[in-house]
């Protein structure tokens, strides 16, 4: 009975839910922390790039008289590219179809024999840097049947036996035997004449059809910077242990190679022109970086659970203005939990609660020690005027305020001087909070006049160390990036600081103002 | 290096095995849970407080009037014409900050209990200062009060410089606590407030004999000034101190108040002013922490005893 009502006193006391506030919500920040950096690609480093290619297909052909067809392969996002933009530039005449796999040009018979001139630009992002096993469900289609003649059956028959002394897997073997240097001469009379990539291709998937082994080529991009060439670059594909494997056709390299973007798998050819001739078509590729962080929004199209970390009710998605103030906002609660915890827990006395912040904010716009300086100087100089102004026995508004207009007048001198002396310090005077300066110097000399200089510098002093502390922690550039890119960590800063609320122990201040009474062991007088 | 280390320096477990209270402690524990906001202003406005004193039987200065508006401040000698000295004190000002005690005057000379000699346009000044609100928490508008000055008993003559001493009584949930007496120094510059270098004599609460005394959280045994044994002081009337202490929280309501009473030469012991949030520099002064002495009133004391049952209750069981 006791212990269950001690139990449920427990779950009801405030610090509890607290702790299970701070947890929660450290748990939902830790996942939207991973969120981000999978999906959105954001990352702890700001200057985080992404590759981005743009790859270009310039199709140049003469028309015949026949109707004019072009079929382009397009290629989908993969796990590895994604596309960012695609565009199509032709002779306004053309009528373009886009399917999911092909994008096709039409026009009419066209009588002038003019050479036409199609472009198709696709803009790549680099997605993540892991290569993407191939998609389990994908099943092979049923071979095709061979046809052979007696011949051609013997020779490969002998290149299958041949082909089994050399090493790795029964496609690797062919590919280790077809690219021999100088070649076996029962494959040499196999090999075609000209032996481009297609046609050797081409040969190794009849050799591993008539071996039983489902295979198809793969057309596509390998990504280089600046790379100009006039065939896709092609691999080969077969399935063997329920898995399509991709294989180099050259080297026998098994796995999809870096940089590499599909176009197509198992079509005839990547550009079809029909109703022309003397087609020519080149490939180009340009590389560019982008920051990760601008290619978010880009990403979120293709994250799951895209309407609960919607992108486009995120800050990041307000324009560019706002996102900046926003970054210094999203700084604050950081500096705020600093504060608190030097009041709090360390026990360092300042002026009013946040005035150590308002100064930080003051330094960070006129730069640290310019800031110090100016800082220094104004409060002596304002305080030698508040020395004076209590002679006048002015009532306390009225001196406030004329405090207040010295300060004005202070900064306005100083500005002045900054300006026609070029020295940068004087200038920064005016980012100086007035009311704050002001108010700084009347509670600092009330401070003097009832408790000695000394207690109204020290105060002073605390004041500034805590704004240097929480201007170390503000004008830092990586930390305003971390708390603008992972702001929901602020929600745990919210919950920590209510946390604090509750803490009852010492402050660090007191361990060492109540040292006094610590139990000694006893001691005989 | 490690000892010298450890005279200035006390681990958490040491301090709390020695049931001393942290500051974060009292606020969060003690007064967020036992002095309810709405009693505040009883305390923080001393004519409040001494109105409802009166109405408790309490003995408190004698008030000789308040002044609560700009134009009324030229009237102040009119209000004192037939005292011969008197006290000008900010309604809700705190720690002592602009209280003015007049030992003589004529109309336009006056001697202030430090030796200090204040113009006429000085105390005026003085008491505008307290109505615009330079004393008050916050800076809000304030109201001055005239008293009869205390005349403290000679007996504690040697033991203060300039000031008059006090006597702190931290009363928990109506059982005194923890007492100190405070004593004025040069350094405090007559006031008796130990942040600004009063001395702080632990008085035990049965008897009202000196424990310790610091000054600036360190021991002391001598007046800094008077160089008066410390260690000798006997407080008489404790008995009526205590019950004093004791009336307070029948009066305010609050679960955790200092106390702060001085003793008049012809009329004993008289409340000043209560304090909802009072320091904990008594620890120091007692050598001895708040925390425990708080937790053993919770466990052990009835809380529907009359005072005169409590008073007996204190005095029997501490030891």
């Amino acid at each position: 009975m006791n212990a269950k009502q001690s139990l449920f006193q427990k779950i009801k006391s405030i610090r509890f839910l607290l702790w299970i506030g701070v947890i929660l919500s450290f748990l939902f920040a830790a996942y939207s922390f991973y969120y981000k950096i999978t999906y959105w690609g954001f990352s702890t480093n700001p200057k985080q790039l992404t590759n981005v290619w743009t790859i270009e297909a310039h199709v140049s052909f003469f028309p015949t008289n026949d109707p004019i067809k072009v079929s382009i392969a397009r290629p989908v996002s993969d796990k590895i590219f994604k596309i960012l933009d695609e565009d199509i530039v032709a002779p306004a005449n053309y009528q373009i179809n886009k399917t999911k796999n092909r994008i096709e040009l039409t026009a009419n018979a066209n009588a002038s024999p003019k050479q036409q001139d199609l472009y198709y630009r696709l803009l790549l992002y680099d997605y993540t840097s892991s290569n993407g096993i191939g998609d389990v469900n994908d099943f092979p289609k049923p071979l095709k049947k061979l046809v052979l003649s007696e011949q051609e059956k013997n020779v490969m028959n002998q290149i299958s036996k041949l082909a089994e002394k050399y090493p790795g897997d029964s496609v690797q073997q062919f590919i280790h035997l077809l690219n021999q240097t100088p070649p076996n001469q029962t494959v040499q009379s196999f090999l075609p004449e000209q032996q481009t990539a297609l046609d050797m291709a081409h040969l190794l998937s009849r050799l591993l059809t008539f071996k039983k082994i489902p295979n198809r080529l793969v057309r596509g991009m390998q990504l280089e910077e600046n790379k100009k060439s006039f065939s896709p670059d092609i691999l080969l594909e077969a399935y063997q242990d329920n898995l399509w494997t991709v294989y180099n056709i050259t080297t026998g390299e098994k796995g999809l190679p870096d940089n590499f973007v599909i176009f197509q798998r198992d079509g005839n050819s990547l550009i079809d022109v029909e109703g022309g001739i003397d087609s020519l078509i080149q490939f180009s590729v340009l590389k560019s970086v982008r920051s990760s962080f601008s290619l978010a929004k880009e990403r979120s199209k293709e994250s799951p659970l895209h309407h609960f970390f919607s992108f486009e009710n995120s800050i990041y998605n307000l324009p560019l203005a706002q996102q900046n103030s926003l970054k210094w906002l999203m700084v604050f609660p950081l500096a705020i939990l600093m504060i608190v915890l030097m009041r709090n827990v360390i026990g360092l006395k300042t002026m009013g609660t946040f005035t150590p912040m308002l100064i930080s904010m003051a330094l960070i716009q006129t730069g640290f020690f310019p800031g110090l300086i100016c800082f220094g100087i104004i409060i002596g100089v304002g305080f030698t005027m508040r020395a004076l102004l209590s002679r006048f026995n002015l009532l306390l508004v009225p001196r406030i305020s004329a405090v207040v207009i010295f300060v004005i007048l202070l900064m306005q001198i100083f500005t002045v001087w900054g300006y026609q002396f070029k020295i940068s310090i004087a200038s920064s005077a005016l980012f100086f909070p007035i009311i704050i300066m002001a108010w700084i110097i009347e509670r600092g000399s009330i401070t003097w006049e009832e408790e000695g200089s000394l207690n109204a510098l020290k105060e002073i002093l605390w004041t500034l160390i805590v704004a240097i502390v929480v201007y170390f922690v503000v004008a830092d550039a990586y930390i305003r990036y971390l708390a603008f890119a992972f702001n929901e960590f602020n929600l745990v800063i919210l919950f920590i600081v209510m946390l604090l609320g509750t803490y009852t122990g010492y402050r660090l201040t007191e361990l060492v103002r109540f040292a006094p009474l610590r139990k000694r062991k006893k001691r005989h007088a | 290096m490690l000892k010298k280390f450890n005279r200035f320096f006390a681990w958490p477990s040491e301090l709390r095995a020695a049931g001393v209270m942290s500051m974060n402690y009292r606020n969060y524990q003690i007064i967020g849970k036992n002095n309810k906001r709405n009693l505040y202003p009883l305390v923080d406005d001393k004519a409040k407080t001494k109105l409802l004193a009166r109405r408790f039987g309490i003995n408190t200065p004698q008030l000789i009037g308040i002044i609560e508006t700009q134009h009324a401040v030229k009237d102040f000698l009119n209000i004192v014409h037939s005292h011969s000295d008197f006290v000008i004190k900010p309604a809700q000002g705190s720690g002592g900050k602009g209280v003015l005690v007049i030992q003589e005057y004529t109309p336009d000379r006056f001697i202030t209990a430090s030796q200090k000699v204040l113009s006429y346009q000085e105390v005026y000044q003085h008491i505008s200062n307290i109505l615009s609100g330079l004393y008050s928490l916050g800076g809000k508008y304030d109201s001055a009060l005239l008293e009869e000055v205390v005349h403290f008993s000679t007996r504690f003559k040697s033991y203060s410089f300039q000031g008059i001493p006090d006597v702190r009584v931290i009363v928990y949930r109506g059982y005194p606590v923890l007492a100190m007496m405070r004593l004025a120094t040069k350094e405090s510059g007559g006031r008796a407030n130990l942040h600004q270098g009063a001395v702080g004599v632990g008085l035990d609460i049965q008897t009202g004999r000196a424990i310790a005394a610091v000054q600036h959280d360190k021991p002391v045994f001598y007046h800094p000034d008077t160089h008066a044994d410390l260690m000798e002081i006997q407080v008489p009337f404790w008995r009526e101190h205590l019950k004093i202490a004791m009336q307070g929280f029948e009066m305010s309501g609050l679960g955790y108040l200092g106390a702060d009473i001085v003793l008049d030469q012809e009329r004993g012991p008289m409340m000043l002013e209560l304090n909802a949030r009072p320091g904990l520099a008594i620890q120091i002064a007692n050598n001895c922490g708040l925390r425990k002495k708080l937790k053993k009133i919770e466990k052990e004391f009835p809380s529907d005893l009359d005072i005169e049952s409590r008073l007996n209750l204190v005095l029997k069981s501490y030891s």
